[in-house]
């Protein structure tokens, strides 16, 4: 199938989300209850000083902003996606059409996550800069790398739970897969608690790990925590992890496929 | 009603039967659950670690309310979330007219069909958890403050369970309610974390249309003696009536629902 198929994809999954207004309403306000608690919770952790270990409490509430609802967007759809398409057999539709499944997949909720930052996490941020505030990036520099990280961090994302997703091929569930990764995310990527308030040993150690470069590093690299030899060469290990685990996906790909039994007609 | 009680254990039974048929799954996915849970734990355990406390709160007290509140919410839930989440789908399908003919309560039918043993791990986690924290939290236990830390327990389930009774029966009559929970869970996510850290509009929302607030803060905060925000004295009381208060709106709006179904399937 011609590459230029798969935007087609991307823009029905948009579509399809207008058909649901409701779910828009109540997503938004959930999300912006969520934000205006994590603004709640770092002001009570301040207890009023001016900053900690360099950071500023505006700085923690726009590294708020970025690291959980533009960052670490719900992935738990592509699990479900892959999952429901093993369980029910679906899959094999997706197998004799002239489509590659993960491609088609990362379109598809390409086309989601747009929908979602157009209509939920851009209004909740308008929201917060205009009653809060938020911070403009550090500099031009930090301002365009941000732009470079948040591509690797939404790929990232999506490879992390596309693996997951595939693993449904052997444990014909879906659903514990999701709760490792939101164990694994919630403790490594620097959603809940950025990098720079944890023991150094593990900061070390969360800072090699790819999971980083979903929350942390971005939103780090916006603030400009990360000064310019440093952001580049972050970019690259980031680089590479997402190299790794797309391979890693396609790999598992390939071997899924083929221990494919389908049961029922 | 008898009648509908009697069915009770019967149901329960067959749930489990079918959900022992994948027991590998079913483990798996409450190991899963309870490191889910953990790994937040560790996180809000880390950023104590660095602040010192939580709006006057220490590591040892955020541990009794964290566990608090998912022991409450896991008993409330196991009686209705997964229930009431699905009832929208029941009723697009036209299958709910299928509960409604049937000789038993509509209620208990939909509540023990389902009863969710998936929350084991959640309870195994926060009885753990909270076994911990009591012993490390200064309070003076004595058979009073026990028996008001176990009925507040049992309000908090009473909370959760009414709160899921009432957004599934909206789908009743809106066919579509599932998007409410997203707001519940907003809600909710906030409920294991100290009230007074929050502004006042979000502490009046906490404790009167989104009564989240009784789930563990109010309780937990009136056993270790923490002045409890707008309530002051009237917390320990309020705590145990908020439960019996839920479900009462919680049964006036199902019977209220029930009665103006009128059907979305073909």
């Amino acid at each position: 199938m011609r590459a230029a198929a798969y935007p087609a994809f991307a823009l029905t999954a948009f579509q399809s989300r207008l058909v649901y207004r409701n779910q828009v309403w109540a997503s938004a306000f959930g999300d912006l209850v969520s934000i205006f608690a994590r603004i709640a919770i770092w002001t009570a952790a301040f207890a009023g000083a001016t900053q900690v270990d360099g950071i500023t409490l505006p700085e923690m509430v726009t590294y708020s902003v970025l690291a959980w609802p533009l960052l670490y967007w719900d992935f738990s759809r592509v699990l479900y996606d892959v999952g429901g398409a093993v369980q029910t057999g679906d899959v094999a539709v997706f197998l004799l059409k002239p489509i590659h499944y993960p491609s088609y997949l990362l379109s598809t909720h390409f086309g989601h996550f747009a929908f979602e930052c157009v209509t939920i996490v851009v209004p909740v941020a308008l929201i917060v800069g205009f009653t809060v505030g938020l911070l403009p990036p550090a500099s031009l520099f930090h301002g365009l790398m941000f732009f470079a990280y948040w591509a690797v961090s939404w790929l990232t994302l999506f490879a992390l739970a596309c693996l997951c997703g595939l693993l449904a091929f052997w444990l014909l569930t879906a659903f514990s897969l999701e709760w490792f990764l939101m164990a694994i995310m919630s403790l490594f990527s620097g959603a809940v608690v950025p990098l720079w308030f944890l023991p150094a040993p593990l900061a070390a150690l969360f800072g090699y790990l790819p999971f980083a470069w979903v929350s942390y590093y971005p939103s780090a690299v916006y603030l400009g925590k990360l000064d310019p030899a440093a952001t580049w060469l972050h970019l690259g290990i980031g680089l590479v992890w997402l190299g790794l685990l797309s391979a890693a996906t396609l790999a598992l790909w390939a071997k899924a496929r083929t221990r494919l039994v389908v049961q029922g007609g | 009603m008898s009648r509908s009680l009697a069915v009770v254990p019967h149901l329960v039974r067959i749930y489990i039967r079918t959900r022992m048929e994948y027991r590998g799954a079913m483990l798996l996915a409450w190991f899963a659950q309870a490191l889910s849970y953990a790994a937040t734990y560790t996180a809000i355990a880390l950023l104590l670690l660095r602040f010192g406390n939580l709006g006057g709160w220490a590591w040892s007290e955020m541990a009794l309310l964290l566990s608090f509140h998912l022991l409450a919410y896991s008993l409330g839930a196991s009686l209705s979330f997964t229930q009431f989440r699905d009832i929208e789908e029941k009723v697009r399908m036209g299958t709910f007219d299928a509960v409604l003919i049937k000789p038993v309560s509509p209620w208990i039918y939909l509540v023990f069909s389902g009863l969710n043993i998936g929350y084991a791990g959640h309870i195994i986690l926060a009885v753990g958890l909270m076994a911990w924290a009591v012993t490390q939290v200064a309070v003076d236990w004595s058979a009073l403050t026990a028996l008001y830390f176990l009925l507040s327990l049992v309000s908090a389930a009473m909370v959760t369970a009414a709160i899921m009774t009432m957004i599934g029966a909206t789908a009743l009559v809106w066919v579509r309610s599932k998007h409410l929970f997203s707001i519940f869970f907003g809600f909710w996510e906030l409920a294991r974390y100290p009230l007074n850290i929050f502004p006042v509009p979000l502490q009046i929302l906490m404790l009167t249309v989104a009564p989240l607030g009784f789930l563990a803060f109010v309780p937990v905060a009136v056993t270790l003696g923490k002045p409890v925000p707008l309530l002051g004295d009237w917390a320990l009381f309020a705590s145990l009536a908020a439960g019996p208060l839920a479900v009462t709106l919680g049964a006036l709006h199902w019977r209220h629902c029930i009665r103006n179904y009128q059907g979305a399937g073909g």
